[in-house]
């Protein structure tokens, strides 16, 4: 019988599929611990969710720690260790001095030619800054990268909006400070964000002066950022705006910058220095004496974030609990454990804003490692392509020529340049008729590539790999999210063995190229099946 | 919905005020009036999303209002700058692209219809929340009602027999470009597809088809596992049906350059190659105009805008006329609001509430609903008061375009809502032969202290509803629901607060509608 009637025949003798284990749809897990020694799939599973996948090496070796060790080890230190690799932005010519230097002039007021040169650097250093996070978070043996991008799509700042660029120097620094803040107080975080360049630039608080608010930033970092909508009154937004008025933006080389190019600055003249009153809360008038950047930075905006987290430190730490929870747990919002959220939420109130300690808690938590839940994550595009890419065990030398950030864009995840203000929707949006093919074509043309040696390396790695049966069990928990049933397993097997008896696997094993050939066959047709895009 | 009773509907809005809703134009003088006779399932209808809250106060010009100039000092429009249509209708000139079909030519040729304020109770300044009340259908702003889901989505996943087992040969809708919008969604699943290019949709989407049947929906697992299914077969079915009619099809106007315009062009041909989807929807984002909206020579972000929407919808209609589909097609904007009727400091706008739509298509009964916005009276965060509920125009499509009935616009918006009048109404011999047609509805006194008599000549045995609604178009009480003989009707109304209402008398499936205005 060929492959294909093979698996028609058992295809059709029922209309659906029994799910392949005990999974159901009740949650029994909650918050608290879950301390029994992992396995190799709860390994697997730990790393699919709070990392970007991992190779089989790395996952044995945390097989038997408990949730807590582990979790522990991936989060790391506070402070991120250093980037693997420098950026390397291309320089610019400044036309005055012949030097090499990191910034432009303006190009409002240049010539076409010159703003057009402009725009393309911005646009060259833009695709290395986003070259530069793919490779840092492939090769992060931590969470730092990934946990910072989750940052990047709650902190949103795009690149390319209406007409305007935002400079991809100000976007590294800001990646730079998500890096930092990851793990730590999330009010801290919250400041850093309010007075972030890059931020003042694309929400148009550099715009903010006093007698011409510009309620942008206010609103959004109510509503999107901190307490999530319906927490605030449109006075507030407003009142909000008035204390976030004066600070400024450093983008040319033409332009005042007292803190360097690309600093945020304040412009004392132009702070509201009025009386606010801000969700109850006054904001006391200032005179011209303490009208300085400490003290307005001390007393205004640092208060006006206090203000926000004392006022409505219950929408906060649910807002930022949910989120997390749907991004790294289950992205369905109707669907979402009230009760699981708002314990975490709860924690995370309770530490005063501590976000290693969210993080920490919802990964060490028995709802976290619940069979419910697993396998029902869609991968986002970083998920889908980084994955992959550690799956096969490429080198440096073979990643090199692979437009990771490229391939996620044309799955609709352009990196540093998210649909608006309210990031990547996510969750089913992320497959589409547009999206669903490239993800396909993705995957084929990576295992086309697969080396020989690298897929000889790979087939070692598996454990028991001389066992042929034992080798697709393996290969499937490697690939898959969850198990899958006899049926499968059989389709699977007698595609890696092109239908011959179980005993040619051995041969194969000493004929790289004819075991190669086998894998990257079985690896194609593991990669079309629906559960490749889930985690 | 005939002419006369279309009329009175519009005459409630058209009281003391300037511009009337229903400016008599050519296309609605009984003698042109095209009676629509093609088949229920050639219709389509274009959705043109304006993401970001288009401005409304600067693309409907109210020149006549000095309050407009003293709020907008440095952003407004000049009397002298705006196109006058018919002497009542100031444009943006942006609507008026060079060597294009333009707004203000749509509209004197019958083939555009202006909604003034259009929006909703208690608006929303989320572009996020409002976006999705839009889209969905669902007034909520109670963040704990979880939108999920939109009101075609819904409407079409309903018609069809058997979906999403079963999927139907040419997709229901076609969004061009991005991930698919939540108004093609539905509780059964995606009604639609998102496609950039039909030649790489082609070469990408064949064979795609996992040839797994699906899973249990009884786990998380089993419910996504089948999601990624369903879209690996869309891809694989609909890829080569979308192809054929790309290549079958063809454009015979002339389209500039531009993101949209192109969009616009794309569905263009693929409503000519035969492409039978209910619903294209094309998407056009940075209305977001905090900043530098426009200049003082009326140029920049906000103008581009409109006259990329102008162009994209001008070049459209004009291939559809030459090619023969435009009675079968209309389009509407929708954006999630206006914006703020005072400029902010940055030559720009903040997120505002009532706005303007446009309906376009030879199927519109062209004209202004609605008044031009009272800046002098606005709600609590100084926004524009909305004067129709926006799912008016819903009504009027799932009613009036696609030929549903009332029952079932309202189990889509889960609400009762009165159509705007904005379509057509498909009418055939049947119709008249049947006797569904509407009919003459008197109200006395009007205006009323507390009680009015309702009365009207019923033509044939038929069951009959008279229902209230307020004047933004969303149902207040129903008087009676029975079936009545021929013969002269009369029902009385009482118990109404202070206000403009209206009285609908539904006999056969055709409303009637009268305005009536309570002075307590």
């Amino acid at each position: 019988m060929k492959r294909r009637e093979l698996f028609n025949s058992i295809a059709q003798s029922s209309r659906r599929q029994p799910t392949p284990f005990e999974i159901k749809l009740q949650v029994d897990g909650g918050i608290e611990e879950h301390t029994d020694p992992l396995t190799l799939d709860d390994v697997l599973h730990l790393y699919r969710r709070l990392s970007y996948s991992v190779s089989m090496p790395d996952a044995q070796k945390h097989v038997g720690k408990t949730a807590r060790q582990v979790v522990t080890e991936l989060l790391g230190p506070k402070d991120p260790p250093a980037p693997l690799r420098d950026v390397n932005f291309v320089k610019w010519r400044d036309p005055a001095t012949g030097q090499m230097v990191e910034y432009t002039e303006n190009p409002e007021g240049a010539d076409l030619q010159a703003a057009f040169a402009i725009r393309s650097w911005w646009g060259t250093n833009y695709r290395r800054l986003r070259a530069w996070h793919t490779f840092e978070a492939l090769r992060d043996p931590l969470t730092v990268e990934r946990l910072a991008g989750f940052w990047v799509g709650h902190w949103t700042t795009e690149f390319s909006f209406d007409d305007q660029y935002s400079q991809p120097h100000t976007l590294y620094n800001q990646y730079l400070t998500f890096r930092k803040d990851r793990l730590g107080n999330f009010r801290d975080m919250a400041l850093d964000v309010t007075l972030d360049h890059a931020m003042l630039f694309y929400l148009g608080g550099w715009l903010n002066e006093v007698g011409r608010p510009n309620e942008n930033f206010a609103r959004e970092l109510l509503e999107l950022f901190t307490t999530g909508i319906g927490w605030y009154t449109e006075g507030d937004v407003q009142q909000a705006a008035r204390v976030l008025t004066g600070w400024k933006v450093a983008r040319f080389n033409d332009q005042p910058a007292p803190k360097g190019i690309y600093n945020t600055w304040f412009d004392a003249r132009k702070h509201d220095t009025g009386a606010k009153e801000f969700m109850g809360v006054t904001i006391p008038a200032r005179t011209p004496d303490n009208n300085t950047e400490f003290q307005v930075r001390n007393e205004e905006v640092r208060e006006l974030v206090n203000i926000i987290f004392r006022a409505r430190p219950d929408a906060v730490s649910r807002f930022i609990a949910g989120k997390v929870y749907m991004y790294f747990v289950y992205s369905s919002a109707g669907e979402m454990d009230r009760q699981f959220v708002a314990d975490l939420a709860k924690a995370f109130k309770d530490s005063d804003f501590d976000l290693r300690e969210l993080f920490l808690r919802l990964f060490i938590s028995k709802h976290f490692f619940d069979p419910a839940l697993r396998g029902a994550q869609i991968k986002t595009p970083m998920e889908y392509v980084i994955g992959l890419l550690k799956q096969l065990r490429f080198d440096d030398t073979e990643v090199a020529p692979i437009d990771s950030a490229g391939w996620t864009e044309m799955m609709d995840q352009a990196l540093f340049d998210p649909p608006n203000v309210a990031g990547w929707p996510g969750y089913r949006s992320w497959i589409s008729t547009n999206t669903y093919p490239r993800r396909r074509e993705f995957a084929r043309k990576m295992i086309d590539t697969l080396t020989d040696a690298r897929a000889m390396q790979l087939i070692k790695e598996m454990p028991d790999y001389e066992d042929v049966t034992k080798f697709v069990q393996n290969i499937v928990r490697y690939m898959l999210p969850l198990e899958v049933n006899e049926t499968r397993l059989a389709y699977y097997k007698s595609t890696l063995l092109e239908g011959q008896p179980d005993y040619t696997w051995d041969e194969k094993l000493k004929q790289p190229a004819s075991a190669a050939r086998s894998l990257r066959a079985l690896l194609k047709t593991i990669a079309v099946a629906p559960d490749f895009q889930l985690c | 919905m005939k002419r006369r009773s279309f009329l009175a509907t519009t005459a409630a809005a058209a009281v003391g005020t300037q511009v009337l809703g229903g400016v008599p134009l050519k296309a609605f003088t009984p003698m042109n009036m095209p009676v629509h006779m093609q088949p229920d399932d050639d219709r389509c209808l274009i959705v043109v999303q304006l993401f970001g809250g288009n401005d409304g106060l600067n693309t409907i010009i109210p020149v006549e209002d000095p309050q407009y100039y003293s709020i907008r000092p440095t952003i407004a429009v000049p009397k002298e700058k705006a196109i006058s249509v018919l002497s009542r209708v100031h444009m943006h000139p942006a609507l008026a692209p060079k060597d294009s079909y333009g707004f203000p030519q749509m509209f004197e040729d019958g083939r555009l219809a202006i909604v003034q304020g259009i929006g909703y109770e208690n608006p929303n300044l989320s572009h996020f929340r409002s976006t999705d009340i839009w889209l969905s259908g669902f007034n909520s702003s109670d963040p704990e009602v979880r939108l999920l889901d939109g009101w075609l989505g819904r409407y079409w996943s309903n018609h069809l027999p058997g979906f999403p087992e079963v999927l139907p040969p040419d997709p229901i809708a076609v969004q061009i470009g991005g991930s698919l919008s939540m108004l093609l969604q539905s509780p059964k699943g995606d009604v639609g597809i998102a496609l950039t290019d039909p030649q790489k949709f082609f070469e990408l989407g064949q064979g795609l088809s996992p040839d797994m049947t699906p899973m249990s929906e009884e786990t998380r697992y089993g419910r996504e596992f089948n999601f990624v299914r369903t879209v690996a077969e869309q891809c694989d079915r609909y890829s080569s049906v979308v192809k054929n009619s790309f290549d079958k099809g063809k454009n015979v106007a002339t389209y500039a350059d531009g993101n949209f315009v192109k969009q616009m062009q794309l569905v263009a041909r693929l409503i000519s190659g035969g492409l039978k989807s209910k619903i294209f929807l094309v998407y056009m984002g940075g209305f977001d105009t905090h900043v530098m909206q426009q200049d003082e020579y009326q140029n920049g972000l906000h103008p581009y805008l409109l006259g990329q929407l102008a162009s994209g919808i001008g070049s459209f209609m004009q291939d559809a006329l030459a090619q023969g589909f435009a009675d079968r097609v209309v389009g509407m904007t929708v954006s999630e609001f206006g914006r703020r009727p005072y400029e902010n400091g940055s030559r720009g706008t903040d997120h505002g509430a009532a706005s303007v739509q446009f309906v376009f298509g030879n199927g519109v009964r062209a004209g202004v609903y609605g008044q031009s916005p009272d800046l002098t009276n606005f709600d609590g965060n100084g926004d524009v008061r909305y004067q129709w509920d926006y799912r008016r125009v819903y009504a009027d499509v799932l009613e009036n375009w696609f030929g549903g009935t009332m029952q079932e616009t309202e189990d889509v918006l889960q609400d009762r809502v009165l159509p705007l009048g904005v379509l057509q109404r498909t009418t055939s011999v049947d119709d008249a032969y049947e006797g569904r047609f509407g009919v003459d509805v008197r109200i006395a006194p009007n205006p009323a202290t507390s009680q009015a008599s309702i009365e009207w000549y019923q033509p044939v045995n038929s069951v009959t509803t008279v229902e209230v609604y307020a004047n933004d178009g969303r149902h207040v009480k129903t008087l009676l629901t029975d079936r009545l003989a021929p013969g002269p009707q009369r029902v009385e109304v009482a118990d109404l607060t202070s206000g403009a209402y209206l009285c609908c008398v539904m006999i056969n499936g055709v409303r009637s509608v009268a305005p009536l205005s309570i002075v307590r």
